[in-house]
């Protein structure tokens, strides 16, 4: 067993004067699952491209079965037994399983320009019955759920003749239920003697599936322990280089009047299809209401109407009482609802502005920061160096373009802007997607804060344990419309993925998703 | 933006709703023959004979080579506008070449082949700009189509001292013995011009290369997904580039097709002889949604159009505007694409695609 088969000596890889990966050792044995742990640019993910010949390392040696070997593109990785599964999916959408697996490598019959499909379906039979996975060669990709588009990427990978397989951040996009799955194909595989290097930072999975986890961080190896021996806070901490509170402190929700209600609220896509279905549901003030689902079932639709960036098709969208269904983005920001994008790098921010710039973004109308049409710049920096200093942005420079940022401290910025207008309604839609570990605990915290001191807040999240931790109430959406309604702190994180699936989960209990009307009346 | 009305109007009652709005506008050029003089109704149908479907055939040659050429770089990645461009270069050098060279069909077969190779050039000199460089491929198109329409009538003047050449001689026809002998079908197809029989054998060879073939199937990855091709190992730039080329190859047939198959003469008055035949080919590939052979039957739909126009402006007492006639496939085009919007563009058209990027 202790046999390694991946080993890496001293990488070093700089991208002009920032250093992605620092002198990294890492040692992988045969037949085992190694994670890879750290945080979002600890440099993961451009450690594994260094193995799979995208990057070439600038110092260091790569060995596989202790040959040193040099990959000066994937191909050579892939001609070595590397597979890579990346984070994003490359398939071909529109050509079938079948095709997808053998695009690059395709049997040949007839002089070999034709492509012998029949070959290549059989291919595919071969390697699932083998490894036990559920795939239908003639399956055209684009049809297939995202769980079963990844088991085609690892079969593109085995159809290669892989033994190492890396997989990069790939429970990101699936249910819990998917996870399992790919975890029990992870077994299948690692007992067929193939060999998996997985990349995360969930500290759960780490844990669940590994058999020896490496921590980075900031481009180091920070050291491998075995799982055995382990722990979420020892692992946490070796990610972040400091003690993590891993559960946000949540005092009692006292809710006050209904801040934002929407009624019998149904959105169409340009195909006529429903992607939000006569949706109701009230959040009150000093209540966090959290939607979970697996991405595309209506949650950004249904933001989206709610932030007025689509006007619904039907239904109403009330804002402490008052109808704003057709209200525009200006008016609903101008009425207090701060709104942190999932995209914060296309919604959120312009890329190419200063930071200075990007604070300005939705106030460029307020007269303190516009008095007659004119930017007063001197308030405005006062104002985002405020936000820089409270929101802990960093680099603390307002001159600085965001894309300069990284995608934690871009996040901050974006929190801060929002959070400073002093709103009332908070819609927040995965504010934490792809943060590092210190980000996210400061964004929830935020968000906890936010809560407490009585804004209602909408949060969309796909992350179980951020809905489940942060919520006062949990709407699960499955294809536009709420499966159920229940109280986070009386679920279990399988419930939940049944419920996302749309299936029943037993042993619910249900609590409403609005009729505070009453309550609210007395309140007033 | 989606409204309630929309939701019950189904795909099929769209496809109805398109079919019907596109015969009505393919018959709304000859519904108002009706109120021309008695007589006229005959004398439109008597010309759709043998003879009009031959002669549609022959220009269903140019729209149809430019159009397959444009399947090639489009499902690549790479939309070539500059398809009208190729298509007048190579009728320019067929013909400059043929009268240079001077009497026979041997020169007009080395006026063909020069053709051919000046617009692969051109198309290279686009891949180039394009691929290497990543210039926009709407402009560089756009540059390709000027260059071209500047280009040719202005060398013909310093050849001939006019925009418009001298006739020289066409492609003869090869008559295929005994099938050519059959009703309407053997003057049609067994009686006819060099460049319809490459049409012919061209059409359904496209189909396979890109449907069947190993290339095929990276050029359509290329163009969805170029990022899956890398990762699989394949060099995009080079799949890119052999689709471009192709495209340049198909419309130097094309063009060739035109001037030395049919006119025997380059005209580079307005907008040449060409005459946008070029974008009539781009419309004709969305139409057939990038399928050769949906494509070539959009070609030939728009050249009978083209031919009809023609003969009915020799019949006398009528007087159809040809103008008005020739936009007829342009507005079948839009509203096709509007309510059918069944076209589905590779996702990656028009994209850059940059390996070292992350």
């Amino acid at each position: 067993m202790n046999e390694p088969v991946v080993e890496l000596d001293g990488i070093t890889k700089r991208f002009g004067d920032v250093v992605a990966n620092d002198r990294v050792e890492l040692t992988v044995d045969r037949g085992s699952v190694h994670v890879l742990l750290g945080e979002n640019g600890a440099g993961k993910t451009t450690l594994m491209n260094v193995l799979y010949g995208l990057y070439e390392p600038n110092e260091g040696e790569i060995r596989i079965d202790g040959t040193p070997r040099e990959f000066d593109s994937p191909r050579d990785a892939i001609d070595a037994g590397i597979g890579m599964i990346h984070q994003h999916f490359m398939l071909v959408d529109p050509m079938t399983v079948a095709d997808n697996v053998v695009l690059g490598n395709e049997p040949r019959s007839r002089l070999g320009f034709t492509v012998d499909r029949e070959a290549a379906r059989e291919a595919v039979t071969d390697l699932t019955a083998r490894y036990g996975f559920d795939v239908e060669p003639d399956a055209v990709v684009e049809d297939l759920s995202v769980g079963v588009q990844q088991r085609v990427e690892i079969l593109k990978a085995l159809y290669r003749g892989a033994d190492i397989l890396i997989l990069d951040e790939p429970t990101a996009v699936l249910t819990p239920q998917e996870v399992e799955e790919l975890f029990d194909i992870f077994d299948e595989l690692t007992d067929q003697g193939k060999t998996i290097i997985f990349i995360t930072h969930k500290l759960g999975e780490a844990l669940g599936v590994a058999d020896a986890i490496t921590v980075l961080r900031d481009g180091e190896t920070v050291g491998t322990v075995d799982t055995s021996t382990t722990s979420k806070r020892e692992l946490a901490e070796l990610m972040v280089g400091r003690e993590v509170l891993l559960d946000v402190e949540k005092p009692p929700s006292s809710p006050g009047d209904v801040g934002l209600e929407v009624s019998d609220l149904t959105v169409t896509d340009d195909r006529g299809v429903d992607q939000v279905s006569s949706l109701d549901f009230q959040i009150r003030e000093g209540e966090v209401f959290g939607i979970a689902g697996v991405d595309g079932n209506g949650q950004s639709e249904l933001v989206e109407a709610i932030t007025g960036l689509d006007v619904p098709d039907e239904g109403r969208v009330y804002f402490d009482g008052a109808d704003v269904t057709t209200d525009s983005r200006r008016d609903r920001i101008e009425q207090g609802m701060a709104y942190i994008p999932e995209d914060r790098q296309h919604r959120g921010l312009v890329m190419d502005f200063e930071l200075l710039q990007n604070g300005l973004l939705g106030s460029q109308h307020d007269p303190d920061f516009a008095p007659g049409g004119r930017i007063d710049w001197a308030t405005l920096r006062q104002h985002v160096e405020d936000i820089i200093a409270d929101y802990d942005v960093r680099p603390p420079n307002p001159d600085a373009t965001a894309k300069s940022l990284s995608g934690g401290n871009q996040q901050k910025l974006v929190a801060g802007r929002e959070f400073e207008r002093d709103p009332r309604v908070v819609v927040a839609s995965h504010p934490t997607r792809g943060l590092d570990v210190g980000s996210v605990e400061f964004v929830q915290e935020k968000l906890v804060e936010l809560r407490n001191e009585g804004k209602a807040v909408l949060l969309v999240s796909s992350k179980l344990d951020e809905v489940q931790q942060l919520s006062d109430r949990l709407g699960v959406m499955y294809e536009g419309a709420f499966t159920d309604v229940v109280d986070p702190d009386d679920v279990t994180e399988e419930q939940l993925g049944l419920l996302m699936a749309g299936q029943d989960a037993d042993g619910v209990t249900s609590v409403p998703a609005g009729d505070f009307e009453a309550e609210a009346e007395v309140g007033r | 933006m989606a409204v309630a009305r929309s939701r019950e109007v189904t795909t099929m009652n769209r496809k109805a709703i398109a079919l019907v709005v596109v015969a009505g506008v393919a018959l709304a050029g000859l519904v108002s023959v009706a109120f021309f003089p008695a007589g006229s109704i005959a004398a439109v149908v008597a010309v759709v004979d043998a003879n009009y479907l031959g002669a549609a055939l022959r220009l269903t040659v140019p729209i149809a080579f430019a159009a397959l050429g444009g399947i090639f770089a489009e499902k690549s990645g790479v939309i070539n506008i500059g398809l009208e461009g190729l298509l007048i270069i190579a009728a320019f050098v067929g013909i400059a070449t043929t009268y240079t060279v001077g009497g026979g069909q041997a020169a007009v077969w080395i006026g063909f082949a020069a053709a051919v190779l000046a617009s692969t050039l051109f198309a290279l000199l686009f891949a180039v700009v394009t691929i290497e460089f990543k210039a926009d491929q709407i402009i560089a198109g756009l540059a390709v189509w000027l260059i071209a329409l500047g280009l040719g009538p202005f060398t013909a003047r310093v050849i001939w001292g006019t925009v418009n050449s001298p006739s020289v001689p066409t492609l003869n026809d090869w008559t295929v013995p005994v099938l050519s002998e059959i009703p309407w079908v053997g003057p049609v197809l067994f009686d006819a011009n060099p460049t319809v029989y490459m049409l012919l054998v061209a059409v359904p060879l496209s189909w396979y290369a890109l449907n069947r073939t190993a290339f095929g199937y990276r050029v359509r990855a290329s163009g969805e997904n170029p990022r899956a091709l890398d990762t699989a190992g394949v060099n995009v730039s080079l799949v890119r580039y052999k689709s471009v080329l192709i495209s340049g190859v198909f419309s130097g047939i094309g063009g060739a097709g035109l001037a030395l198959g049919q006119v025997g003469q380059f005209i580079g008055s307005g907008q040449t002889m060409v005459g946008g035949r070029g974008w009539i080919g781009i419309t004709a590939y969305l139409f057939g949604n990038y399928n050769p052979i949906a494509t070539f039957g959009a070609s030939f739909l728009f050249a009978a159009l083209d031919a009809l126009q023609i003969r009915i402006q020799q019949i006398p007492g009528l007087d159809l505007p040809g103008s008005l006639v020739r936009i007829v496939p342009f507005v079948i085009v839009i509203v096709v694409l509007a309510l059918i919007g069944k076209t589905r563009l590779p996702s990656a058209a028009g994209e850059h695609y940059d390996s070292d990027e992350d």
